[in-house]
């Protein structure tokens, strides 16, 4: 009904809507009708099991590993994101959960950050996790540190980081650009656990060389729902699957379309 | 120190570019069918075309940058376009302006007149959409601290509407920003002059046309250099570049036959 | 109460962008382009001084306690003296801010992007072993791809370039944008949570 409504308010009035964005609006519409519906549907988060991510099942191991050596944890989010990125948001997600073993297990957490505003959250997160946890008064604040906003000023910052505390575990988790394969590389020189995962496809392939976890894709994404066990996240991770087999189907549909008949167009929008 | 494997790749690697560097012989190139689109995109504008040019980079990358945007202003000045020049990150600004001066005195180009630099916009996709809404209110003056509505070059530009296409000179992912909100949000067309290590990540795009034109790396600067007739760094480069390609395809040689002796012994290398 | 009102403001602004994103009535284009080049530029600015704060506060709190003392001077100085070089000289043509970018920032960031070539020239060693069929392949890829790009005047047959776009065009980008998708619909469904507020980790934590 809203589609209908909004196609008759945009012929009355073309310039509230601009109708070559239509195509859009209904793939938007039908993405968000499916993850709505799987979210708070009760009977689909009953039916709903995620398959075991290694990167995440690994997250307890590092942190143990960083404990048991008396030695801290770095977790970075990369220098390519900032606040309204999607892949930050899922980043902070894994911190909250990282933060709350390491405030229990009282295992130093560091968070080296190249902005601003993502340093400010970053503190919140930690801070209400280690409260969560019991333990507010091992919350260092200082960990969680602007370093520079440049790219290779950040990198340098980091691996110097790395190269003096000697972290029994690394987390590289975020938006990474050519910063990448250098932190991996440096921890991978003093020996730490690495658990990396990025929504940058080239820098994907350095982490899976030189890290020994790689989250891939939408496993980034699908880690809060994953580590925090809540039924309506997890049940949202079950819509990317719906839309997955619809993207496939209109994929075969279109395919079949564009070897068929050559001059088909419909498709390209 | 105990120099280990690592230290001894890492010192083959220096003393292979170094070498090269010394040696001064220029490679031929052949232009590959990216980079001559790219060349006939350019060739294709009308003399005069407003074309905007985005400096997506830091200082770290200008070795690789610097052969890429002086073939890019060369050719954008021989054919009187008139660029106007952006930066989406604070490092790559006075870079930009000093490559714009710096080729547009080759071609006697007055600045006002021929081309202007706007300068820098944080917040890079807050800044590609709001010049989709207005390029003046974005760039209220340009990077010298005068008016926008002084220069008669930006006399009739007020959004991406007005301009034959954006080119972005990136290191990393701001390319995609401009795919995404400069093409997705406002239909403007996008072209990319990037490092080597990016070229992979634009390929999608380019494939499906969402990047009009991609020049890539030292041997994209070298390929476009010989189109446009002006020999630069570019060429200059690419026996260094060569060179330690074949370097890497040794040690993964002798990786592959340290390992397998490794498992004929019964062990792992 | 603490966490309600941002949690709302999120929401609203984010239908609010995304009802913009359909429109292109000038009074939706104004509003658009008033929040994102006012409000949002507004917010970095002073996120920016937090930022610079925290970054002051950690150094001198590290060279009081004698911790990585030379780095975190050097650190302190950098951030000093830079805006000292703009504001008495400025940041244009021959002035000192530029003379530090040139020689002294310039070279340091491109040494740190240079130790990109002997990472990987380690990595390539250390990762690249045909320990299986798929690993083999991949091996392959690898050494095609490098050989296509250092073709020193047509000393390799065309086949090479041919075979290596080949790999870079068909299964390596399908492989890719099967990632991309993935990733698109990951941010979808991590976008629509934060609007509708049954993820808050961001805000710090309390979820829905």
């Amino acid at each position: 009904m809203w589609i209908l409504s909004t196609i008759a308010l945009s012929a009355a009035d073309p310039g509230w809507f601009d109708s070559s964005k239509l195509p859009v609006l209904i793939c938007a519409l039908v993405s968000i009708a499916i993850v709505l519906y799987t979210t708070y549907d009760k009977r689909s988060r009953k039916r709903f099991k995620m398959r075991e991510i290694a990167g995440l099942k690994a997250v307890e191991e590092a942190i143990g590993r960083a404990t048991e050596m008396a030695r801290p944890l770095i977790f970075t989010p990369g220098w390519g994101g900032d606040i309204q990125r999607p892949t930050t948001i899922a980043s902070m997600n894994i911190l909250g959960h990282v933060a709350q073993v390491t405030a229990s297990y009282d295992c130093p957490l560091v968070y080296p950050t190249h902005d601003p505003v993502i340093m400010s959250v970053a503190q919140e997160v930690v801070r209400e996790s280690y409260l969560k946890a019991g333990y507010p008064d091992r919350m260092r604040e200082d960990d969680i540190s602007y370093v520079s906003s440049s790219q290779f000023g950040y990198a340098a910052a980091v691996d110097g980081m790395i190269s003096r505390l000697k972290p029994a575990s690394i987390f590289l988790l975020g938006t990474f650009e050519a910063e990448s394969l250098i932190l991996a590389e440096t921890g991978n020189s003093v020996g730490a656990i690495q658990i990396a995962g990025t929504d940058s496809t080239i820098q994907l392939s350095f982490f899976i060389v030189a890290c020994d976890y790689t989250l891939i894709g939408e496993e980034l994404f699908a880690a809060s729902g994953y580590l925090s066990k809540d039924p309506s996240i997890l049940a949202s991770v079950q819509s990317q699957d719906i839309l997955k087999v619809l993207i496939v189907i209109f994929l075969i549909v279109a395919t079949i379309f564009a070897t068929v008949d050559i001059d088909s167009t419909w498709w390209r929008f | 120190m105990r120099l280990e494997a690592r230290h001894y790749t890492f010192i083959g690697l220096a003393i292979t570019v170094v070498a090269a560097m010394l040696v001064g012989y220029q490679p031929e190139v052949e232009p590959s069918p990216d980079t001559i689109r790219m060349y006939e995109y350019i060739e294709s504008l009308p003399e005069g075309s407003v074309v905007l040019l985005s400096f997506d980079h830091e200082a770290s990358s200008l070795p690789e940058i610097r052969p890429l945007a002086v073939a890019l202003l060369r050719h954008v000045f021989s054919r009187n376009l008139r660029p106007v020049g952006v930066a989406l990150l604070a490092e790559g600004t006075g870079v930009g302006y000093g490559l714009m001066r710096q080729v547009a005195k080759e071609y006697d180009k007055t600045y006002g007149e021929d081309f202007v630099y706007l300068g820098f916009r944080p917040q890079y996709i807050a800044a590609i959409l709001s010049m989709g809404e207005s390029i003046p209110a974005t760039f209220p003056e340009d990077y010298l601290g005068r008016p926008f509505a002084e220069y008669p070059i930006l006399s009739g530009v007020k959004t991406y509407d007005d301009i034959a296409g954006v080119i972005s000179v990136a290191d990393g992912s701001f390319t995609q920003h401009w795919i995404e909100y400069g093409h997705g949000r406002y239909g403007v067309r996008i072209s990319a002059f990037v490092t080597a290590a990016m070229v992979t990540t634009y390929d999608p795009y380019l494939a499906s046309g969402q990047l009009h034109a991609m020049v890539g790396g030292l041997r994209g600067a070298a390929e476009y250099e010989k189109l446009i007739g002006i020999g630069g760094s570019g060429a200059r480069g690419m026996l260094a570049q060569t060179s330690s390609h074949l370097y890497v395809i040794l040690l993964i040689i002798i990786g592959n036959v340290i390992y397998f002796r490794a498992r004929q012994k019964g062990g792992e290398a | 109460m603490q966490r309600k009102i941002p949690q709302l403001v999120c929401g609203a602004f984010g239908l609010l962008l995304f009802a913009l994103y359909f429109s292109n009535h000038p009074q939706a284009r104004a509003l658009n382009g008033s929040i994102l080049s006012e409000y949002w530029q507004i917010i970095f600015a002073f996120a920016l001084l937090v930022g610079v704060v925290s970054f002051m506060k950690v150094n001198l709190k590290s060279i009081e306690r004698g911790k990585d003392r030379p780095y975190r001077i050097v650190s302190l100085l950098g951030l000093l003296l830079m805006p000292v070089l703009a504001i008495f000289w400025g940041i244009r043509g021959d002035s000192p801010f530029t003379w530090v970018f040139d020689n002294i920032q310039v070279p340091m960031q491109s040494t740190v992007f240079a130790l990109l070539a002997f990472f990987v020239a380690s990595a390539s060693f250390r990762g690249f072993r045909a320990r299986s069929v798929p690993a083999a392949i991949l091996l392959l890829s690898a050494l095609l791809t490098l050989l296509s790009r250092s073709d020193i005047g047509g000393l390799f047959s065309q086949f090479l370039p041919d075979a290596a776009d080949w790999v870079r065009n068909y299964p390596s980008m399908s492989a890719r944008r099967a990632i991309l998708i993935g990733i698109g619909l990951g941010s979808l469904t991590t976008s629509l949570r934060v609007i509708i507020g049954i993820e808050r980790t961001w805000l710090g934590g309390d979820r829905a």
